[in-house]
């Protein structure tokens, strides 16, 4: 994996790189930001994430569960509390809720983890401590023959520092 | 008191296997050989054949009970060889299968942890442990030494043989004859029965009365026969609407007070003027001003005794007066056709007979003060607690050069003794009693000697000490029975045979002068009483007895001063204020409670609680006093409360007796307050229809059923019957009459339901017509379901915690499964002279069908069994005591402590109290819920035995430990899904309600309402 | 670039925050990481307060272990009162607790800005108070080594807890409250962490950052899919926060106790919950802001709205209250009304009147402006909400227990050294936490200020900082002009 990393320390003058690297379709590009900026949304323009569907997929699952033991519970050993019903769904409804949102959120997470590849042992290259605090990362991954054009690009936006990785 | 613990070999041992063969051994060879041998039984079961006898089941023996002057006949339900519960002998004309607290509580003198385990001597003022024999022969040097001085033997007084070999003994020895004690007895009525109609207790029918009148005689709270009479008297009451109108006249409401339809007020001492005024002798003019109670009520109530004959009118006056009253209403008994029919002389009550007065005490013991005497002997009685301060006994009896106590127990007379050789309890030696003319009660050892140090029984003691030995006291007993062996062998199995013994040698009787008591003056009269549960102080060291909350006031483990709440209110005084009351000869302090039942003028204070020690002793600490004596009556009674005989002078009536009440006294406040140990919330039922009444004129108009319906609440409507535990029952829609079947439906109660699950309804029937709150069925409770007693100082946490008696019961710890509630009614401002009506509600689980406790359990430790139970688990029971907050009727008890853990202060059961433990019933640990368990045990030991015998069970086959008990025959148990039960009748009674319809609980406690006889047509409450 | 905690770097002066910008003190992201991660640094004072802590939970530690040999018996039970102290304290800690994951969750969702600068606080504030309530259940127990009996796990006997109890609803709504809570607290934490680990230069600390950080690194995928699943958490989180103060006031509803069978309870617990948490929320954050000088991130216009929040919820409160005192009267029902009577002017009328004057009446003078933004009376205000909302809860427990349906069992309520010293160890446990975070973890969430703070433009944006206004005092910034 190769390619070319630069940092910028305004907020547009990434976006312009950005908007001219796509138009030169140099490869593959990823934005190191600080923090989740809209305008990066706009130009990247990559499909809403499908984390959604776990959530909803598996909060099903829980609040069946969580129905299910209960009742399960009940009738396994039917004894008579209260002259109450053997299995009375109504109350089980809230254990049915409880189990939804363990197991829903629980999995909303892990599906997260999943789609962003994390947990990840090693900071891969095309990593610089800067963009967790004040500067925007931009990394093309780009063959070594474009590099050069990458380069030139990201320098005439104004990178603050443009580098090779490999 | 290094020389007073006791060495281990001393200790108490379990019955060994061998000796418990012995046992059994003996028991078949008895019945086998019951027609001839020699050797005829030494302990004989009680209708069960050896063969059927085997480990973990019960055998019975009939016997006596010693705890008071009546001597019912008992039967000692033994297991393995120990006694665990005494029950009444369903044969035996005075107990009738019911037995009185106090009788329930004898198994914890038996193994009271106090009872001395050895013989002891006092040498140089330092008590030393001796061996039996040891004991004896000291005792015949010592009655040798004393030959030709005068001698004194106070001795406990018993029905039966034993006094007339006492004194054939003591003559032997040239010593002069004993003294039959007995601090309870009304010596004024049993003069007064002498006089009037020949015998010292005629047997009383409340059944063929028409009007009860009692001058102060409390016949419910001790007074007299206590079993047989409240069994007569809720017989009286259970007539329902013609059954004899109560009136009870005196200054204080007893609990035999409170149990009457009315209460006439009057001043302390002027029953006299009263009882002379309704027999005409005197203007009841001038009984109203002496008494200060209005005219019209005495005139109404002298009409009353006219128009209803034959009147049963008793007096238990214990003034100076007290006499003079008793032959008064003696002459009104006669008067109004009252001998031979309620009164009957035919038939007397002969355990009364021969009670030496408490002025022959008294001279006896200036006697001893002269310094003549050369040894005295005490077996049972207590002098130095039961007189007064005033009379000095101590100061008289240390002038006696050699004292000798027969004592079980280190209470204040036998410490003043130099020698002791304990006796036996009554349970552990041979006796007979003749409660009533013509009814010999045997009383046969229903276990071996707890302690093996004690070789024999007072009795045996005499004999070996006098150096002609005369055989054993059980062959001399035999000897004196009618009918010789045969009749014996054939009676023991009953604990009954017909015949009288030979009249026993009467105290001389000469005529005793009336010591009238000194001229005093204070603002209020004293009235003192024997408490109804601790007696003269007798039962003091039982904590049963300690723990049962008095009838009256519902104090436990401590004294109290009742005064008018009026007077309260007018000293400021409120309820726990520390006060101290003064007489010309002394004085005591108590905590004050305000009590309605109490003339406004009067203050009362219980006997039976302030028991010293004359060596200096702190609170028991079990850690460290364990084994050691100790004086003061044990570690249970010792500074608790207040002996209000110290406050009263050496006065006796012309009879004899003591004088208790009428000095006066001056009252003042300490400053100090001290919350009572009461088990009662609110003595009111805030209109909430937990204990229901009706008026007898009401009864038989069924369509003027008058209910509590709260607004808001459910249906109230009494549903007959008992229904069941199912959802759909819970809404409604089965087994009300209003319901789509017509209420044919019984749920899973109906036998041929086809959930099948169950073919019982266990329920319970209270008839709060009879009950009359004698709290019998509590300690009853105590004995079968080994519930701990939590009340002693020590039973506290460790780290800064108050350790006082009753502590636990101030927080309302206390485990009674059953309680008894004292509920007043009317009078609500609690002014003096207006009339209150009490009701007393035995108050246990409900067993509901819809049980609020159950669902709430986050781990099914309490659930619904199929035979109508809810069960308690102990062992899945975490502590969260949900149930108990969910439960509206409060039956749920917590073990806040390790009560049943031997290693923990709070241990309720220190050796050898242990031994009375019911084996089949778990001992709770710490940190879990536990309730009536409507006897289960006893259910399914029932069960098991229909099972084995390939039978269903009987219609009232068995019964619970509290209906058993009960002397008033109260509360039914039984199957509510089994017509052949006789509680399936009592819950389709008129009078039937549940407590708390309203909240749907379908409770299988049915309650029957109580029937009030009020003067003249009066508005029916509720 | 000032690195030291002063928060006017530059001697530039700050002017009202807006709608618009909302932290005009801070003026770069590098400023943002600077005077929130230099807050890390330990200092004396926080020594003292933890180890103060630390001695608090020693002492309940010790009383818990007398209190379990003895038994309950050693606690001031007064039977019918059949739970107290540590009932009330449980319940007291849960509601605590729901501030937090409001602030978090509720207002992530209704956008409300002045969240930004203090649900970091709050949500540590909400893990830990739940961990505190939990222990509680337990340790109320007659036997508590045997508390996993409520637990359905699974054992060969088969036997299991009893699904129609309330209290097993409670094992599962506080521990799924639990970890969700806490779940949410660590993933919102990870691209701080993340921040702190780049700045890190000690070797041992870095590698632990970085375990923690799982190799965060700002990419715009793990941004796109990260603002998702928060999302969705707080969308599971908010429904949460309302369930389990219903079911943790079920335990009462669903008895049929005087006082406690009430349908109301539901909604007026969790007005009840957010109320406290609120009140513990100022409790915590006023001094924090002070002591870490971060009066510019949480401003008087955060606190203002907050406090506006902490007005509305005691109203509700205090309708609940009148509603509970009208149906009583007005459902005829004996029991109720003579409990209510014994409540408001009997037995425990002390205790009713302790908390309806916290509760009710102090709260309304943030009616006033002034008053909401003066930090010394939230301060105090909050303290007496704390106290207020525990006897709230001693009000609902005690009486209702003592004054029931059977007068023979009516009783009273004397706690004892033991609860006190259990009570007292809790708060020890709670704050001991509680430093042990704010000295290990950013107490604001950094990347999100940075969503708020304008970044840096090359042209086409001017400053939007106009510096006209006079140098004054952070704390009285944004005071109405």
């Amino acid at each position: 994996m190769q390619g070319v990393l630069g940092a910028f320390h305004e907020l547009d003058s990434a976006i312009h790189a950005i908007e001219d690297l796509k138009k030169a379709k140099l490869g593959d590009i990823t934005v190191f930001t600080p923090t989740p900026r809209h305008e990066f949304d706009h130009v990247l323009e990559h499909a809403p994430s499908k984390v959604r569907i776990y959530t909803l997929v598996m909060g099903l699952a829980g609040v069946t569960f969580g129905y299910w033991i209960p009742v399960w519970i009940s009738d396994y050993w039917p004894l008579v509390v209260g002259g109450k019903a053997i299995a009375t769904w109504v109350p089980f409804t809230i254990l049915g809720f409880e189990v939804m949102v363990l197991i829903g959120g629980l999995s909303t997470v892990f599906a997260m983890f999943g789609f962003s590849h994390i947990p990840r042992l090693t900071m891969t290259v095309g990593y610089d401590p800067r963009f967790s605090s004040g500067h925007f990362g931009v990394w093309v991954e780009t063959a070594p023959e474009q590099a050069d054009a990458a380069i030139e690009l990201l320098k005439k936006h104004g990178a603050e520092e443009v580098r090779r990785e490999r | 008191m290094s020389q007073d613990t006791l060495k281990t070999g001393d200790k108490p041992t379990g019955v060994k296997r061998r000796e418990f063969l012995k046992v059994l051994g003996v028991t078949g060879a008895a019945v086998s050989a019951a027609a001839c041998s020699e050797d005829t039984g030494k302990l004989i079961p009680y209708l069960v054949s050896p063969d059927e006898t085997v480990p973990g089941v019960s055998t019975y023996y009939a016997t006596v009970c010693r705890e008071c002057i009546s001597a019912c006949g008992v039967i000692a339900e033994t297991r393995d060889g120990r006694v665990i519960k005494l029950e009444g002998n369903p044969d035996h004309p005075m107990s009738k299968g019911a037995l009185c607290a106090r009788g329930q509580a004898a198994p914890q003198g038996l193994y009271n942890p106090d009872r001395f385990r050895t013989p002891m001597v006092n040498e140089g003022g330092a008590w030393k442990a001796i061996t039996w024999d040891d004991a004896v022969t000291r005792l015949a040097t010592a009655v040798a030494g004393a030959k030709g001085k005068p001698s004194v033997f106070l001795n406990q007084h018993e029905s039966g043989s034993f006094p007339r070999f006492l004194d054939s003994w003591l003559s032997s020895m040239g010593l002069a004859p004993h003294l039959s004690v007995d601090a309870e007895a009304d010596q004024a009525a049993i003069e007064a029965n002498r006089r009037s109609y020949g015998v010292a207790w005629p047997s009383l029918s409340f059944k063929d009365a028409k009007l009860i009148v009692s001058f102060g005689a409390d016949f419910l709270d001790g007074w007299g026969a206590g079993v047989s009479q409240s069994l007569d008297f809720a017989d009286a009451r259970a007539k329902l609407d013609n059954a004899p109108r109560f009136v009870y006249i005196g200054a204080r409401r007893s609990l035999t007070g409170l149990n009457a339809d009315e209460w006439i007020a009057c001043k302390p001492g002027s029953e006299l003027s009263i009882a002379n005024a309704l027999a005409g002798k005197s203007s009841l003019e001038q009984a109203a001003t002496d008494s200060g109670v209005p005219a019209a009520q005495l005139q109404r109530l002298a009409a009353e005794i006219g128009a209803n004959k034959p009147l049963l009118a008793l007096s238990g006056v214990t003034g100076d007066a007290a006499l003079e009253t008793a032959l008064a209403v003696a002459a009104l008994n006669q008067a109004n056709g009252a001998v031979g029919v309620t009164i009957k002389p035919a038939q007397p009550v002969t355990s009364f007979e021969g009670i030496a007065s408490t002025a022959q005490v008294l001279n006896a013991v200036e006697q001893m003060r002269g310094g003549s005497v050369g040894i005295a002997f005490v077996r049972g009685t207590n002098p130095a607690y039961t007189l007064p301060k005033s009379a000095n006994f101590a100061e008289a009896f240390a002038k006696v050069p050699v004292r000798v106590s027969f004592s079980s127990f280190p209470d204040e007379t036998t410490e003043l003794c130099t020698l002791i050789i304990p006796d036996l309890h009554s349970l552990e030696q041979w006796g007979d009693a003749e409660p009533l003319r013509g009814t010999i009660t045997l009383q046969q050892p229903a276990m071996d000697p707890v302690f093996p140090a004690l070789k024999g029984s007072t009795a045996d003691a005499l004999i070996a000490a006098a150096k002609n030995p005369v055989g054993t006291y059980r062959e001399w007993l035999m000897a004196q029975l009618p009918g010789g062996k045969p009749a014996i062998a054939a009676a023991l199995p009953k604990g009954m045979m017909a015949g009288t013994l030979p009249a026993r040698p009467t105290a001389p009787a000469a005529p005793i002068a009336a010591r009238p008591s000194p001229a005093s003056q204070g603002d209020f009269t004293l009235v003192t009483y024997p408490h109804a549960l601790l007696g003269d102080g007798r039962g003091a060291n039982k904590p049963w007895l300690q723990e049962l909350p008095d009838p009256v006031s519902k104090v436990a483990w401590s004294s109290w001063v009742e005064i008018h709440p009026e007077t309260a209110q007018r000293l400021g005084i409120d309820r726990g204020d520390v006060l101290e009351i003064k007489t010309a000869t002394g004085s005591v302090k108590a905590p004050a409670f305000p009590y309605m039942g109490i003339h406004k003028d009067a203050v009362a204070i219980p006997l039976g609680q302030g028991h010293h020690a004359t060596t200096a002793m702190g609170v028991f600490n079990p850690k460290k006093d364990a084994g050691t004596v100790q004086w003061g009556y044990g570690r249970y009674a010792r500074d608790l409360g207040v002996n209000a005989l110290d406050l009263l002078p050496v006065a006796s009536n012309a009879a004899g007796g003591l004088v208790l009440d009428g000095m006066k006294v001056s009252i003042a406040k300490t400053g100090e307050h001290r919350t009572l140990p009461s088990t009662e919330g609110s003595a009111r039922q805030h209109g909430r229809g937990i204990a229901r009444a009706i008026e007898a004129a009401e009864l038989n108009r069924p369509e003027q059923e008058e209910h509590e319906v709260l607004p808001g609440a459910a249906s109230a409507e009494f549903l007959p019957g008992l229904r069941s535990p199912v959802a759909a029952d819970a809404q409604g829609e089965l087994g009300a009459p209003t319901a789509a079947d017509q209420g044919k439906l019984k749920g899973m109660y109906d036998p041929n339901d086809v959930r099948g699950m169950a073919k019982r309804r266990w329920a319970m029937t209270i008839d709060l017509n009879r009950c009359t709150g004698c709290s019998a069925c509590v300690t009853a409770c105590y004995a079968e379901n080994n519930i701990p007693t939590v009340g002693a100082a020590w039973q506290n946490a460790t780290i800064w915690a108050d350790a006082r008696a009753g502590f636990n019961i101030e927080r309302g710890r206390e485990m009674n499964w059953i309680r008894l509630e004292r509920y007043f009614e009317g009078n609500p401002d609690a002014k003096f002279g207006e009339d209150f009506e009490t009701r007393f509600v035995p108050m246990m689980c409900q067993h509901c069908g819809n049980a609020p406790c159950e669902p709430v359990c986050p781990v099914y430790a309490t659930y619904h069994a199929p035979d109508g139970l809810n069960v308690q688990v102990y062992n899945r029971c975490v502590g969260t005591r949900y149930c108990s907050n969910n439960c509206p009727y409060k039956v749920r008890y917590f073990n806040w402590f390790g009560y049943g853990e031997e290693d923990r202060k709070q241990y309720a059961f220190p050796e050898p109290l242990n031994w009375q433990l019911n084996p089949d019933v778990t001992v709770r640990g710490k940190g879990v819920m536990e309730k009536c368990s409507f006897c289960v045990q006893r259910i399914r030991e029932a069960e098991n035995r229909a099972a084995v015998e390939h039978r269903d069970l009987h219609g009232d086959e068995f019964t619970t430990a509290c209906a058993q008990a009960c002397p008033s025959r109260a509360i039914t148990f039984g199957d509510a899904a089994d017509p052949s039960w006789s509680v399936t009748q009592l819950i389709e009674d008129r009078r039937a309600y549940h407590v708390f319809e309203e909240l749907n609980t379908f409770t299988a406690v049915v309650y029957l309402k109580k029937v009030n006889h009020s003067a003249g047509a009066a508005a029916p409450q509720a | 670039m000032a690195t030291s905690a002063s928060p006017l770097p530059g001697g530039q002066r700050p002017n009202i925050p807006s709608a618009a910008v909302r932290f005009p003190a801070v003026r770069s992201y590098e400023q943002v990481d600077n005077e929130i991660a230099g807050t890390l640094r330990p200092t004396l004072g926080w020594f003292a307060a933890l180890g103060i802590a630390i001695l608090c939970l020693l002492v309940g530690a010790a009383t818990w272990t007398y209190q379990i040999h003895e038994g309950l018996g050693a606690a001031g039970y007064q039977p019918p009162v059949m739970w107290g102290v540590y009932i009330i304290t449980f319940v007291f800690w849960v509601g605590i607790g729901h501030a937090g994951t409001l602030i978090s969750a509720i207002l992530y969702l209704f956008r409300a800005g002045f969240r930004t600068s203090i649900y970091r606080v709050s949500e540590a504030m909400t893990v830990f108070a739940v961990m505190t309530a939990g222990l509680f259940p337990i340790l109320h127990l007659g036997r508590p080594w045997k508390f996993f009996y409520l637990i359905p796990y699974p054992n060969w006997r088969l036997i299991w807890p009893n699904p129609k109890s309330p209290l097993v609803w409670d094992v599962f709504a506080i521990l799924t409250y639990l970890t969700i809570s806490s779940t949410f607290l660590y993933i919102g934490l990870i691209p701080d962490i993340a921040i702190l680990r780049d700045r890190e230069k000690n070797p041992v600390r870095k590698s632990i950052l970085s375990m923690l950080a799982l190799g965060w690194r700002n990419s715009d995928r793990e941004w796109r899919h990260f603002t998702r699943a928060y999302l969705f958490l707080a969308a599971f989180a908010t429904p949460l926060v309302l369930s389990v103060h219903s079911v943790v006031s079920f335990d009462f509803a669903m008895a049929l106790t005087p006082g406690w069978h009430a349908t109301i309870f539901p909604p007026y617990f969790v007005a009840g919950a957010i109320f406290s948490g609120i009140g513990m929320v100022f409790t915590i954050a006023i001094p924090l802001r002070k002591a870490f000088k971060l009066q510019h991130y949480i401003t008087l216009n955060d606190i203002d709205a907050a406090a506006k929040l902490c007005l509305f919820t005691s109203m509700v409160v205090g309708l609940a209250y009148l509603t509970e005192f009208q149906i009583a009267w007005v459902s005829g029902n004996k029991f109720e009304q003579d409990y209510f009577w014994n409540r408001v002017f009997g037995q425990w009328a002390w205790a009713a009147w302790i908390m309806l004057i916290c509760n009710c009446v102090l709260p309304l003078s943030l009616f006033s402006q002034k008053l909401r933004r003066n930090t010394t009376w939230l301060f105090i205000l909050s303290l007496f909400i704390n106290l207020g909302m525990w006897f709230e809860r001693f009000v609902i427990v005690v009486p209702s227990l003592s004054h029931e349906f059977e007068p023979w069992q009516w009783g009273s309520y004397r706690p004892t050294w033991v609860d006190y010293g259990i009570l007292l160890g809790s708060f020890g446990w709670f704050f001991m936490w509680f430093l042990l975070f704010i000295k290990q973890l950013p107490v604001m969430a950094m990347m999100e200020i940075k969503e708020v703070v304008p970044p840096r433009f090359k042209h086409g944006h001017t400053d939007p900082h106009d510096l006209t206004a006079d140098q004054i005092d952070p704390d009285q910034m944004g005071v109405a002009h």
